[in-house]
């Protein structure tokens, strides 16, 4: 994590491999660092007080869990493994948050489809997606609504409620669908490059730097 | 001088209903057309078809075929907002010049282009969630016009788009065909379009007819509706706001102090973009307000939902929203539960008559057609009986037959059981004589207004 924009994808690849590594490996003091590592980054992006309040309560909670599972109500009680796979919750979050307020969601669809080849479909379909859901929690909002005016109340288990969500959700997918194919997408077919977004030689080294740091401290350190 | 695009026998179907029968039609090239017909009649339907886009989304087809003469198309739709893969004019543009296969050198002429041509230059890093419909239907031109295409396919643009906005987009369109480009467009509004159109086309009967030049002529000399409301004076009021004020992003409305009348019927006007909607999402508290804005003397935000929705009710943009069953009988049944004194049940039947729906009662809401959902959820609303009903664009995407359907079981409707209704509308039509006040917001402000 470096304080210039690095290559979105080679950023997701280390976000991954960082939680994935530190999944196996039991080391306390790699996983505090790299929380203190990834919160400071998220300060230095300002992150929003509210955004890392919320982000710190509920990972705070989740953390809780685990350590009281791994240590209260546990046969062994190990102190410092139970810290290790509660920390690993913050762990996640925090360079999972590191990726999301560096890169935009058009950022990321771009980079997967240059740098890493993946099909069109994939991240121009996930795009699609992300956008539909501010105007699915409108629609849930105005759905219940309109069913207090005809004298239904949808409460929030209520299955006419998720039936009509999904009906809006169905319409609207439709509706991108056929959009995105009249503005010439074509699945499979070759597409140019009109934003590149460059995969350089020092996005490379900072991400192998990162990489053996990351062994070092998990293979070396407590 | 190009091809000709021409339609042979071509018959598509829904399941079992046949929207269009063994039409055979010639389009001659780099002509504006306009297509006309009631709802549901498959105007759409048709120019999906020449868009490519069914039978892959929907229906079938039965027999014969279309044949653009090698032009490359692209189509406008109806809904504003889910035309868009991305989240910006400039990104969506990017993204379609990208499918198109253009270099960067390209882009940047066909940007500078169409972002001229449509307008749209200051809104090019704006998301497009926030603006108006009459904005996002520029943006949408300002795609085709970058991906320059051959065919313009729209499909009634101009639904939620004010009258400047659209007289702006069909004067663009005709700038288009002088250009050489070919225009199909649906509507069922003909004003603007005088002068500008070459044919009119007309949907009766899964068929296609080109209208005289005299009917034409006929058709589009619309005369502006005048409009001349009284002042109201002294009337009880139903809803009044004190140091009001909403805001969505950027300032919408700020109104010091306004009575709205009771038991009236008010129609609410302004531009795209203006606040009409925000005002009706403060009265049904799905937007936060400032200041004061009550109803019979009680703050709006202090209200119980469940309780005040027994009062004030809106009725919709989209009629599926308002939905709860599944057969038109069931959504009736639904609603008779508390169904207001005035629709005894020689008088529902009627109203179903009047508004073609009595043939329809077993048919699932969801597949009826755009007018006849319209239809079904504004006669569904007046059952409920509300005394206040903010009614939003009821009117747009209906043909002129319903709109005289719908206004006037909505005037019988009122004038029995003295509702107050709040009312936003672009199209006059059919409406002018019933209102009884006319709203106007314009600078952030609403007034009462006499023209």
């Amino acid at each position: 994590m470096t304080k210039s924009k690095m290559n979105p994808s080679l950023k997701f690849l280390l976000t991954l491999l960082i939680s994935l590594e530190l999944s196996f490996k039991v080391s306390l003091v790699s996983n505090i660092i790299v929380i203190v590592l990834a919160l400071g980054y998220l300060l230095y992006r300002r992150i929003k007080p509210k955004a890392l309040g919320g982000m710190l309560l509920a990972t705070g909670l989740a953390a809780i869990t685990v350590f009281s599972s791994g240590y209260i109500f546990s046969d062994h009680r190990d102190l410092w493994y139970a810290l290790d796979i509660s920390s690993r919750v913050f762990v996640y979050t925090f360079t999972t948050a590191c990726l999301t307020i560096s890169t935009t969601a058009e950022e990321m669809a771009r980079s997967l489809e240059q740098n890493l080849h993946l099909p069109s479909k994939f991240a121009y379909g996930t795009l699609a997606a992300l956008n539909i859901i501010p105007r699915m929690q409108a629609a849930v909002k105005q759905i219940r609504v309109a069913g207090m005016m005809r004298g239904v109340y949808l409460s929030f288990w209520s299955p006419v409620l998720y039936f009509k969500a999904i009906l809006v959700a169905l319409n609207s997918a439709d509706n991108l669908a056929q959009g995105m194919e009249s503005h010439g997408y074509k699945e499979g077919a070759p597409r140019s490059v009109i934003v590149e977004v460059p995969l350089t030689n020092k996005d490379w080294l900072l991400f192998i730097f990162a990489i053996l740091l990351l062994n070092l401290g998990a293979f070396l350190l407590p | 001088m190009q091809a000709e695009l021409t339609i042979d026998h071509l018959t598509f179907s829904y399941g079992d209903r046949e929207v269009i029968r063994d039409l055979s039609l010639t389009l001659p090239a780099g002509t504006f057309s306009l297509l006309i017909g009631p709802t549901g009649c498959g105007k759409s339907t048709l120019l999906k078809i020449m868009a490519g886009l069914y039978p892959k989304y929907g229906g079938q087809l039965t027999s014969g075929q279309i044949d653009l003469g090698g032009r490359s198309q692209a189509m406008m739709f109806q809904e504003g907002g889910e035309q868009f893969t991305m989240a910006t004019p400039r990104e969506e543009i990017i993204f379609a010049m990208e499918n198109l296969g253009k270099d960067k050198e390209e882009f940047a002429h066909q940007l500078q282009k169409a972002s001229e041509f449509a307008e749209i230059n200051s809104l090019l890093d704006q998301k497009i969630v926030t603006m108006s419909g009459g904005e996002k239907q520029r943006v949408a031109l300002a795609v085709l016009v970058a991906m320059d295409v051959d065919l313009f396919l729209l499909d009634e643009p101009f639904a939620s788009v004010d009258p400047a906005a659209r007289r702006f987009l069909i004067s663009r369109l005709a700038k288009l065909k002088e250009q050489g480009k070919t225009i199909i467009i649906t509507d069922h509004l003909f004003d603007d379009y005088q002068g500008k159109v070459d044919g009119v086309y007309r949907f009766k009967g899964e068929q296609v007819d080109l209208l005289t030049k005299d009917e034409q002529a006929l058709l589009l000399d619309t005369e502006p509706i005048d409009l001349h409301f009284p002042l109201p004076e002294n009337e009880p009021a139903a809803f009044v706001m004190k140091n009001f004020a909403i805001k969505q992003g950027r300032p919408l409305i700020e109104q010091k102090e306004l009575s709205i009348p009771k038991g009236k019927v008010t129609l609410i006007t302004g531009p795209n973009g203006s606040g009409k909607s925000s005002l009706f999402k403060a009265m049904t508290k799905l937007l936060d307000y400032q200041g004061s804005l009550t109803w019979e003397s009680k703050e709006v935000a202090k209200l119980k939902e469940r309780a005040y929705f027994q009062h004030v009710a809106q009725i919709f943009q989209n009629a599926s929203d308002q939905f709860m069953a599944i057969t038109v009988k069931e959504e009736l049944a639904l609603s008779k539960k508390h169904a207001s004194p005035y629709f005894t049940p020689e008088v529902l039947d009627q109203a179903l008559a009047d508004l073609d729906l009595a043939d329809h009662m077993d048919q699932v809401v969801y597949s009826l057609s755009g007018g006849q959902k319209k239809k079904l959820q504004i006669l569904l609303m007046l059952l409920s009986g509300q005394e206040v009903l903010l009614i939003d664009e009821p009117l747009s995407g209906l043909d002129q037959k319903s709109i005289e359907q719908v206004v006037s079981l909505l005037k019988k409707c009122q004038e029995k059981s003295g509702q107050t209704i709040l009312l936003i509308s672009h199209q006059f039509y059919g409406i002018n004589t019933w209102c009884d006040y006319h709203l106007r917001l314009a600078g952030r402000e609403l007034a009462f207004v006499q023209d």
